[in-house]
């Protein structure tokens, strides 16, 4: 309110004598206005009015099994839609590395993979690339929605996560990009973004 | 008589309000979303209260191609918003409003099911009335035809659930996380008992710092989403009911949104912006005598290719009670 009284006083010393009733109408209401503002404010509990850009990274043990940035990833089990079992250790056979993006089949999910498809995968022959569909909850449902978005076959194998392995493992979610090395370890577990952060975590896979 | 003028013009003021800004930004099963439809406070009205419950249900998107995909067999995508608001007019051609959403979501597909809520992006708009409009009757001069003009700048406040929450599933969000500054042009012209009103907006998002991603701790980068336009056209007719001054309105809008592409550490993201265009038509019943209004809208977004790029396919359906203080 004292800020308010002080608008009030500033605002109103400069105004012609007959503007003076009105002026003050309008900062009373503005008061009120005022009010609802702060209220609308306070009702927000989340991290959003107030972005931090601290790095709240937690440490993680080496050695230790997780879908965390430097754990070893856990081990998994799933079919593809062609009806193959991939593994921890298939997806990785023979290549520097593979990538799982975790797919819903959104716009935003097509536009990260279209970019994926277009700008990412073309200069990593040596990774595998793999699309975890976590919602049709059949082969045959991800195998229908790989086809119908357009992925099906190409550079992209479609994982059926039926059992949800994947995404517990990995927390995974829409958007959420992982790297696993030839070793096993998480290399990157994120948000897709702009494809920036995949290209430089592909690059230094041995 | 000069009563049920005034409500006449405020009938016709409020049909026109209840299509304004008939877009809604990202919502449910993919993007978060839950922002509320701004309010405007009639000219002779001191505030407005209202209260309007959307039913919006996804089928499908556009693609980066701009060509019609539709969402997995055994899907049900829905997001549900109450939307509170308070309009509230300040001097004679100012007036301020607050509108907040409350958000539920509804997912299902085949494989997985989920249902959340929470509070949606919530919007604060401060709005100057340029130019009255006249409201003629029958255009007898030139001056008759002058259009009313409003401008008007909105906050958009990220108090929904983001993805920068500690939320683990994109299923949960409400909201996108991101402050956006507005600034809304109003051109409305009634000649009774037509109406019709042009609508653009403008708005930049504020970049932010982010550090977490569905919960988890990621290294800290900037982001910023594109800048916003938007433009909606609607024309309506209100029919008079008996001679009691209750009144009908039915309108029609088209409407059309594009965002930009986002930026990331202030590298732009090429591909990443969107676009949509829609089609909606409602319906507006006012008594006079009480200053209750009530209505019934629909939004359509077009299910053909080209209509659009990047976004869901959805259909809005809204239902709202609106009441005016003299």
């Amino acid at each position: 309110m004292y800020f308010f009284r002080k608008l009030e006083f500033i605002f109103c010393g400069f105004l012609p004598e007959y503007k003076f009733v009105n002026a003050r109408i309008l900062l009373s209401r503005a008061r009120i206005a005022g009010l609802l503002l702060f209220l609308v404010c306070m009702a927000a509990c989340g991290d959003n009015l107030f972005p931090s850009g601290e790095d709240k990274r937690p440490s993680v043990l080496a050695g230790s099994n997780g879908g965390n940035v430097g754990q070893k990833a856990p081990d998994f089990s799933v079919q593809d839609i062609n009806n193959a079992t991939v593994t921890l250790a298939s997806s990785t056979s023979g290549k520097k590395g593979a990538v799982f993006y975790f797919t819903m089949w959104c716009p935003i999910c097509d536009s990260h993979m279209s970019s994926m498809r277009a700008m990412v995968a073309p200069s990593f022959p040596d990774v595998n690339f793999y699309l975890v569909d976590y919602v049709s909850g059949s082969i045959a449902g991800s195998a229908g929605a790989a086809s119908a978005n357009g992925y099906a076959g190409g550079m992209f194998t479609t994982l059926a996560d039926t059992n949800h392995t994947l995404t517990g493992n990995f927390q995974g979610t829409m958007g959420t990009t992982v790297v696993i090395d030839s070793f096993g370890i998480v290399r990157m577990n994120e948000d897709y973004r702009d494809g920036a952060h995949l290209l430089s975590t592909l690059a230094t896979l041995n | 008589m000069k009563q049920k003028t005034l409500s006449i013009i405020t009938a016709v003021l409020l049909a026109g309000a209840a299509t304004l800004f008939p877009i809604y930004s990202f919502a449910a099963s993919c993007c978060g979303g839950g922002s509320a439809a701004s309010l405007t406070v009639p000219k002779y009205a001191a505030a407005v209260a209202d209260l309007s419950f959307d039913t919006e249900i996804y089928d499908g998107y556009w693609n980066q191609s701009r060509k019609y995909i539709a969402d997995p067999p055994g899907s049900d995508l829905k997001q549900y918003r109450l939307n509170m608001g308070l309009g509230y007019r300040l001097a004679r051609d100012w007036q301020a409003s607050v509108s907040l959403p409350y958000v539920w979501n509804d997912n299902s597909y085949s494989g997985v099911s989920s249902q959340t809520s929470g509070l949606g992006d919530s919007t604060v708009s401060l709005m100057f009335e340029a130019r009255d409009d006249n409201s003629a009757w029958k255009v007898r001069d030139i001056g008759d035809m002058i259009p009313g003009v409003s401008l008007g700048v909105s906050l958009l406040i990220p108090t929904g659930i983001s993805p920068y929450d500690n939320q683990h599933s994109s299923f949960d969000i409400t909201g996108r996380g991101f402050y956006r500054l507005d600034g809304n042009l109003l051109i409305e012209k009634t000649i009774r008992p037509w109406n019709a009103s042009i609508a653009l907006v403008y708005g930049t998002y504020l970049e932010r710092s982010i550090n977490r991603e569905y919960g988890k701790y990621v290294e800290p980068y900037r982001k910023d989403l594109g800048d916003r336009f938007s433009a909606s056209l609607s024309t309506g007719y209100t029919f008079v009911l008996g001679t009691g001054g209750d009144s009908i309105t039915a309108t029609a809008s088209y409407a059309y949104l594009n965002e930009a592409d986002a930026s990331f550490n202030g590298k732009r993201d090429s591909g990443s912006g969107f676009d949509k265009q829609s089609v909606g038509g409602a319906l507006s019943y006012s008594n006079n005598d009480q200053n209750w209004s009530i209505r019934g809208g629909w939004n359509h977004a077009i299910r053909q290719n080209g209509w659009g790029k990047d976004f869901p396919t959805t259909d809005v359906i809204t239902v709202g009670v609106r009441y005016v203080f003299l």
